[in-house]
């Protein structure tokens, strides 16, 4: 279980999250939505700690994040998909998987590549494993991006607004892969702007507003009238489908 | 040889000698930028056959060592064309071009950092070509070459060191005096360091507040 | 006077002998700054503040003290407090360390140069700090920094010639002897200038070589 309570962070004079109390129960897909500038990235970089929080406490399968010795084991426990992927460019598709297998759970590296391209290969990347990111075409990076969080094990999957650096096409192509992950149980948080696939995934769906959790609702409910009850979630949700 | 404590004149050896690696440094740098700038505007002139020997002169004396550029000059040149050099004039002549051979770089690619369009546009306004250099390329391009100058004059300082291994009289000979004559190593080229370093700490401060100056003159101020 | 190089013909194995010991001592020096500026490089980007302000304070003496007064600091200091070591030696050493200073910062800004998120996916993922430094940060870096490496080890090359100041008999050692031999030191300093823009250019076409080959895979830039 992801545990979140009474989160604060802020970047000198700006409060990005104010008092964010959020649990993610394994097997669960939580999408989190919000406008842009409304926390929803800070949040995913405080619970794999590339933030520091300033208040409260994230757990992840109990071991705290703000203590550096827990941390390691918090994230080892959770994989992170970037929006701009942050492939390492000086490695292959499989090396980019396999590095942290090898280096981290002492995978003999032979193993850790054999199960890398397996990975690549549900990925539909079995003949570019061998390419370097340079040579990949965006959608193709991304999936690179989600077999290395994968390649870990993790117990939850963060994503960070995996496909705000797609175009559509290359979105659909990502999207299909973690709606196919989720069906299989993976444990997701997923920070996103593509509502209507947020809607089709999730089981519940947490909102952010300037800092506040206004929001966290089964995904019905939430875009049901409960949800349109509450007047911030009406003005995005029509603002959002205008777009 | 009987050896010797330092003596308080001692401190005036010293200053001599930065005086002469100073004066040496300051005249090779003025006579190495009228140089290299001199050959810069050959270039941008493409003057056949003269642009050609100006880089091949400028690479040979960017890629060998100043030691033996200074050697060619001061004990090849007396030899072959039986002529007298003295140390000093080995110096300034071999300082000089090699000076003027790194600027040559620094001039071409603050020329070239000037853009294509606004050379076309003050050609298109009838400027010849002197007029575009003197009036669009040269105001922009100082100021574009003032930050790799002041690394250059940094460089260019410490390779006035060099002279003292024919026998000028700058502040590394006058180390080498008191290092013989003292036997106290540490002392000695610590503060022979120490002089090299203020003194280009001074060159690098210099350079800034020169940079800002002229940066603060071309700034936007408004109508 | 006749320009003749056919008397340097029966002094060319004694030359050889002089460059074949300066490509050693560079050879030497570039792994020894290579070292000691990935570490320093490392120290000056670190978290650290001491550790940061310790690099900053040796690449800053050493690159405005001139080389040969670092090279004699070493060469008459170290015996005095009880170290003696050979010229060659006391040579590689100073060079390394002179080397370092340039290396270091090439490799600092080739470090700052990377990506933060490609480092913070390599957190995430659990690496440990070291981990990091040598599978991810070192790699990016110095592909990065192929050429202005380059142009630190071929500047090492050239003022590998000072180390003739120093009783080393290497290429520029040598052509002194040489000279006074044959009483032709505008050819032989000639040959010796040429020499080492042959060196120093031959190296510079090595070095576009292995850049292009490192980084073949980024031809396009990660978006």
């Amino acid at each position: 279980m992801i545990s979140i309570t009474g989160l604060r962070k802020s970047f000198g004079a700006a409060t990005v999250l104010n008092g964010i109390d959020l649990e993610i129960r394994q097997g669960e897909v939580v999408s989190v939505l919000g406008s842009s500038g409304s926390g929803k990235s800070t949040l995913i970089r405080c619970i794999n700690g590339l933030e520091k929080i300033d208040a409260g406490k994230i757990t992840v399968d109990g071991f705290d994040v703000s203590k550096p010795r827990e941390l390691s084991e918090a994230r080892k426990r959770s994989g992170t998909v970037f929006q701009l992927f942050n492939l390492y460019p000086h490695m292959t598709a499989v090396q980019n998987v396999a590095l942290a297998p090898i280096e981290v759970l002492k995978v003999p590296r032979k193993q850790a590549e054999a199960e890398a391209r397996e990975l690549l290969h549900s990925v539909g990347l079995t003949e570019r494993a061998d390419a370097y990111p340079s040579q990949l075409s965006g959608g193709q990076r991304q999936r690179v991006g989600i077999c290395r969080a994968l390649a870990m094990k993790p117990s939850y999957l963060l994503l960070d607004e995996v496909t705000s650096a797609l175009d559509p096409e290359m979105t659909s192509e990502v999207l299909s892969i973690l709606a196919a992950l989720a069906k299989t149980g993976t444990t997701m948080v997923f920070v996103t702007h593509e509502i209507e696939f947020a809607r089709s995934i999730s089981s519940r769906i947490a909102f952010l507003d300037k800092g506040q959790l206004i929001a966290d609702l089964p995904t019905e409910e939430f875009f049901s009238a409960t949800g349109m009850a509450l007047p911030r979630v009406a003005q995005f949700l029509s603002k959002m489908r205008k777009d | 040889m009987r050896y010797g404590d330092f003596t308080p004149f001692d401190i005036v050896l010293l200053l001599q000698g930065l005086g002469v690696s100073l004066a040496l440094f300051v005249s090779t740098t003025l006579i190495g930028l009228v140089i290299g700038t001199a050959w810069a505007v050959i270039r941008f002139y493409r003057v056949p056959v003269l642009m050609q020997a100006v880089t091949f002169v400028a690479e040979l004396l960017k890629n060998s060592p100043v030691l033996v550029q200074l050697f060619l000059v001061f004990f090849g040149l007396p030899a072959f064309l039986k002529i007298n050099v003295t140390p000093t004039e080995a110096a300034l002549i071999t300082l000089s071009g090699n000076s003027a051979a790194f600027i040559y770089v620094i001039a071409v690619s603050a020329i070239e950092s000037v853009g294509r369009d606004q050379i076309e546009a003050a050609r298109v306004f009838g400027l010849t070509r002197w007029q575009i250099l003197r009036r669009v390329i040269a105001p922009q391009a100082t100021a574009f070459a003032i930050g790799p100058l002041t690394g250059l004059l940094v460089n260019q300082l410490q390779v006035t060191s060099l002279i003292s291994v024919i026998g000028v009289m700058d502040l590394t000979k006058v180390g080498n005096i008191l290092n013989l004559r003292t036997l106290k190593p540490f002392l000695v080229w610590t503060a022979v360091g120490l002089l090299y370093y203020l003194t280009a700490k001074l060159v690098t401060y210099a350079g800034a507040r020169f940079e800002k100056r002229l940066r603060a003159h071309t700034a936007w101020k408004g109508l | 006077m006749k320009f003749d190089l056919s008397i340097l013909a029966k002094h060319i194995p004694f030359l050889l002998e002089g460059a074949w010991l300066t490509l050693q001592a560079c050879a030497l020096a570039v792994i020894g700054s290579l070292v000691l500026g990935l570490v320093v490089g490392a120290m000056r980007t670190s978290a650290s503040p001491l550790l940061n302000r310790l690099a900053a304070i040796y690449i800053d003496i050493f690159r405005n003290i001139p080389f040969i007064v670092q090279l004699f600091f070493f060469y008459y200091g170290l015996p005095e407090i009880g170290i003696y070591i050979d010229a060659f030696t006391t040579g590689v050493v100073a060079l390394s360390i002179a080397g370092g200073a340039f290396t270091s910062d090439v490799i600092r800004s080739g470090i700052l140069a990377i990506d933060p998120g490609v480092i913070e996916a390599a957190q995430v993922s659990g690496l440990r700090k070291i981990t990091i430094f040598r599978k991810i940060i070192l790699p990016i870096a110095l592909r990065a920094s192929v050429r202005p490496l380059g142009s630190v080890f071929i500047n090492l090359i050239l003022t590998s010639s000072i180390l003739s100041t120093i009783t080393l008999n290497e290429l520029t050692g040598s052509a002194k002897i040489v000279a006074s031999n044959t009483f032709r030191p505008f050819e032989v300093y000639f040959v010796l200038l040429v020499a080492y823009a042959a060196l120093t250019y031959s190296v510079s076409i090595l070095i576009g070589m292995l850049h292009r080959y490192l980084n073949r895979h980024q031809e396009e830039g990660a978006v």
